[in-house]
């Protein structure tokens, strides 16, 4: 079972006297784990840990049942795309993927097939011949990403890898993330562009200041933070008389509304009974509803919540 | 009213490719989001409005000032911030806006106040007398656009602001741009890869495809119209019930993302029958939002027009 | 009572004018510079030999302090001629190089480290006017150092002849200041192109250094193996001597360059040949400034 989890045992890294982690505990499951944080909080530190390029202070990591002590074994199986943006001086596209492949021991005809396949897969084939340096930001960032799935891994770990990329790129490397993760592939990506995260992953690992602040599946998350009544934003043409309606029952903790005078923002501890009560509101008073949408139902609400302001600038 | 940016005809060569194959277009909104897949000219067209890169053929004009023959009054009327770092490692913070500010034509000690001011602006008050070389990423980005901003432009050009942010800088940097917008005093031009930002931020979009316009469109209209799309979220045990219930209405419903539902009204049909029918069967709707052709529809589709050509 | 929120406000005020602009260069610089202490002490140490100097030019026309040196009358100790002047001007010269090499290397490169040229380019600001403003911070500090003393010097000895030694010697006050501008450019060009192609500071200042000396000991081995006098193209400091010789002589020659700017008597080259090489390392350094200094690269 071990043999399809990432997991981290009381893992610490300092450095020096600096926290990197401190006293990490997690199990990975295969599927798209998104990681989240604020600059700083241990993403990259994380990553480092899991690819083997650094050793923890303390505890233990295993990746698929390899310890990073075997460096053979564990490049094999992980594919990592790093966030800087630094290229051997000289080489092609092409010569930089192939390269990379033949130092993992493979003939010259599978590193070129495999060459022309990862790069057909990000869509950088015209493009391969020209050196790397004339690339923009955007091809070069699909380089990287052609370089980590290249010998195909069963692991990928991807430090912000939709950074710089346009649109569609951005759509085109989603749906390869969906792919490898419905093949049961760990794809493990960190990220900030939170409303993505919530579309792409299954589970989510929230990092702050060097701690696991939240971890697991998305929903699953929302609901263990009970501090926090639900958050339901409703536009309509009579807030007040919403907000009337609503104060007489005991579930409601607070209402505010919108400045336009159109819109009701409130919080209660018990959403279904809200949602039914709302249906005979409507039926009963007329009310034209506008919209109506769940304001922290996502992984930005549950940041704000857990880790809020506290990042550093 | 007046064009903020009129390109007429312009196209622009590196030696003997052709980057930018004759563009036109008006840019009259009060901040205009440029959009195009990588290698589709939006650099070379800043760089070419800045003055960085000669035109070849036709003219482009920043408020009635050509480029090529205006360059200086152009750039003193633009504030800059560039994708990648910019800055003086060595300086403190107040020291180089200061600098970029006298080089930009203020006097000394405006300069130094409203240096000052730019930073306490964009939040960055507290370090402000530090070195730039210690700044973290979200403060470095920061500092761009308070030296943007430092010498009271005419129209503000940002390139992809919020790159590499963390999400609370990320609110942080759009909540000002959103402000610096709606002051009214100060046109944007806001180049991104990210759509979210460029809808939050823009009244209008010109979407560029291998040095060509491939759309135009103008988001406030975009809003305004087609108010039959629904996109609905429901939680209950007749949820299939529910929906054929709203089919027999007369709505056609096709699955969307997320296990939410699209739905498009029929005339005459109101969302209170919706609920009626939510409401005998014990459903929750949980999400009804109006759906509009998104910004990332408008892109999608814009790529795929065959000629790309506007 | 009133309440003031801070806000972004447009200017409204006036703005300088464009040759103001120019200016703000340099002013930074000089702010910069002043702070460095051993920079300061450096430029203020190398005013002590023309110091030397003018109390030689002063001693010689004091009689009491020849009495008391023991010399009796005339032109005792050291002749001020024109060997006086150009060693004058070469050990200020000297000195030029090593504050050049202080000081170069720190003008451009940290403007280019970090990609901060865009931000001085998208301002009505040009390539032009950001090159001539770090240069003047060079020239004027290099100035003060070379041919102020030097005229001073001039004056002094001027004012201490009379005004027929001054018109009949005037070629000395031409060659010290002609001289110094070609020696001032040169190295001002040569610092700002070092800097601007090398990002790291001490590496750029050793390479003035070594511009010059792996130059003339190039030319040393060209001359030996080939056994000609062209080598001496490539040493800078025989080029220099010799345009000075021509400033400060003409035609008539009875110096071989000054003090680190030797000319050796008997290998002169043709003038032209030097003036040639002279201004095309002025043109390299142009060149190799233009390249560097832009708002956008452009990779093909």
């Amino acid at each position: 079972m071990s043999d399809s989890l990432v997991t981290f045992a009381n893992v610490s890294r300092f450095y020096g006297e600096v926290l990197g982690i401190n006293k990490v505990n997690l199990s990975i499951p295969p599927g798209i784990t998104s990681l989240v944080g604020p600059n700083g909080s241990g993403k990259t530190t994380l990553m480092n840990l899991m690819t083997g390029l650094i050793r923890p202070t303390q505890g233990e990591i295993k990746v698929l049942g390899i310890a990073p002590d075997h460096p053979e074994r564990l490049c094999t199986v992980i594919g990592y795309c790093a966030q800087f943006d630094a290229f051997p001086k000289g080489l092609t596209g092409h010569q930089f993927l192939y390269w990379f492949l033949r130092m993992h021991g493979m003939s010259h005809e599978e590193c070129d097939r495999r060459t022309a396949a990862a790069l057909e897969r990000v869509s950088m084939t015209a493009a391969a011949g020209r050196p790397v340096a004339a690339y923009s930001k955007g091809m070069r960032q699909r380089v990287k990403l052609a370089q980590a799935i290249a010998h195909d891994p069963q692991v990928l770990v991807l430090d912000e890898p939709l950074n710089g990329l346009d649109p569609m790129a951005r759509a085109e490397t989603i749906a390869l993330f969906r792919e490898w993760g419905q093949n049961g592939r760990h794809v493990i990506v960190s990220s900030h562009i939170l409303h993505e995260v919530d579309q792409i992953s299954d589970q989510v690992i929230l990092l702050s200041q060097g701690y696991v602040v939240a971890e697991g599946a998305i929903q699953g998350v929302r609901d263990e933070v009970k501090e926090q009544p639900m958050q339901i934003l409703v536009r309509c043409n009579d807030p007040g008389g919403l907000a009337a309606r609503l104060f007489l029952q005991d579930h409601m903790v607070e209402a505010k509304i919108s400045r336009d005078r159109k819109g009701l923002l409130l919080r209660t501890t018990d959403a279904d009974r809200f949602y039914l009560l709302l249906n005979q509101v409507i039926l009963d008073s007329g009310l034209e509803v506008e919209s109506i949408a769940p304001a922290d139902d996502d992984v930005n609400s549950v940041y704000q919540y857990l880790i809020g302001e506290g990042g550093t600038l | 009213m007046e064009p903020v940016i009129e390109l007429d005809g312009l196209e622009v060569r590196f030696g003997q490719r052709v980057i930018l194959k004759k563009l036109n277009a008006a840019l009259t909104g009060r901040s205009v989001g440029l959009l195009g897949p990588n290698g589709a000219g939006k650099s070379t067209l800043i760089n070419t409005l800045l003055g960085f890169h000669k035109p070849s053929a036709g003219t482009a004009r920043i408020l009635g000032h050509d480029v090529r023959t205006h360059a200086r009054q152009v750039r003193s009327l633009v504030g800059y911030m560039p994708e990648n770092d910019a800055y003086i490692a060595a300086m403190t913070g107040v020291h180089m806006v200061r600098l970029m500010a006298e080089l930009a034509g203020l006097p000394r000690e405006h300069a130094l106040e409203r240096a000052h001011e730019a930073f306490f602006y964009v939040g960055l008050g507290e370090v402000r007398y530090r070195a730039l070389g210690t700044y973290s990423l979200g403060m470095k980005q920061a500092a761009k656009l308070a030296q943007a901003i430092a010498h009271g432009p005419k129209l503000l050009v940002l390139d992809e602001p919020t790159n590499g942010l963390d999400p609370p800088a990320r609110a942080r940097m759009i909540q000002l741009i959103q402000e610096i917008r709606d002051r009214g005093d100060l046109h944007l031009l806001l180049s991104s890869h990210l759509l979210h930002d460029v809808e939050d931020c823009c009244d209008q979009v010109l979407i560029l495809k291998d040095g060509n316009v491939a759309a135009f469109c103008n988001l406030e209209e975009e809003r305004r119209a087609n108010r039959r799309f629904l996109e609905l979220e429901t939680r209950g045990e007749h949820h299939g019930d529910f929906l054929a219930a709203v089919e027999k209405l007369g709505c056609e419903t096709a699955p969307g993302a997320q296990g939410r539902v699209k739905l498009v009204m029929p005339d005459g049909l109101e969302v209170r029958q919706l609920y009626e029918i939510a409401a005998g069967q014990n459903v929750q709707i949980r999400r009804l939002n109006r759906r509009r052709d998104s910004l990332e529809d408008i892109f999608l589709k814009a790529m795929e027009a065959s000629n790309g050509r506007l | 009572m009133a309440v003031y929120k801070k806000t972004y406000r447009p200017y409204e005020g006036e703005l300088t004018p464009a040759w103001r602009r120019f200016l703000v260069i340099p002013r930074y610089a000089f702010e910069e510079l002043h702070r460095r202490r051993f920079l300061s002490m450096f430029f203020l140490a190398t005013f002590l030999f023309p110091l030397v100097c003018a109390l030689i030019i002063y001693v010689q026309h004091n009689v009491s302090a020849l009495n008391l040196l023991g010399v009796q009358g005339g032109r005792g100790l050291i002749s001020i001629n024109v060997t006086f002047f150009m060693s004058l001007l070469g050990w200020q010269s000297m000195c030029a190089l090593f504050l050049a090499s202080f000081i170069g290397p720190g003008q451009v490169s940290p403007d280019l480290a970090n990609n901060a040229l865009s931000l001085y380019l998208a301002r009505p600001f040009s390539r032009a006017e950001y090159v001539l403003g770090k240069m003047s911070v060079l020239v004027v500090l290099m100035s003060l150092m070379t041919w102020v003393p030097g005229l001073l010097c001039f004056a002094l000895e001027g004012y201490l002849e009379g005004w027929q030694w001054m018109s009949d010697n005037a070629r000395l006050a031409y060659g010290t200041f002609f001289g110094a501008w070609v020696w001032i450019l040169l190295l001002a060009l040569l610092a700002l192109a070092l800097s601007a192609w090398v990002k790291w500071k001490p590496a750029a200042g050793g390479l003035m250094f070594g511009v010059f000396f792996v130059g003339s000991a190039f030319g040393a081995v060209v001359n030996h193996v080939q056994r000609t006098n062209w080598g001496h193209l490539f040493n800078i400091s025989y080029l220099i001597g010799s345009v000075w010789v021509q400033l400060f002589e003409g035609s008539q020659k009875t110096t071989s360059g000054a003090v680190f700017f030797r000319v050796p008597v008997g290998e002169e080259l043709p003038l032209g040949a030097c003036w040639a090489v002279l201004g095309l390392v002025c043109l390299v350094c142009l060149y190799m400034l233009a390249r560097k200094i832009r708002g956008a690269e452009v990779v093909r």
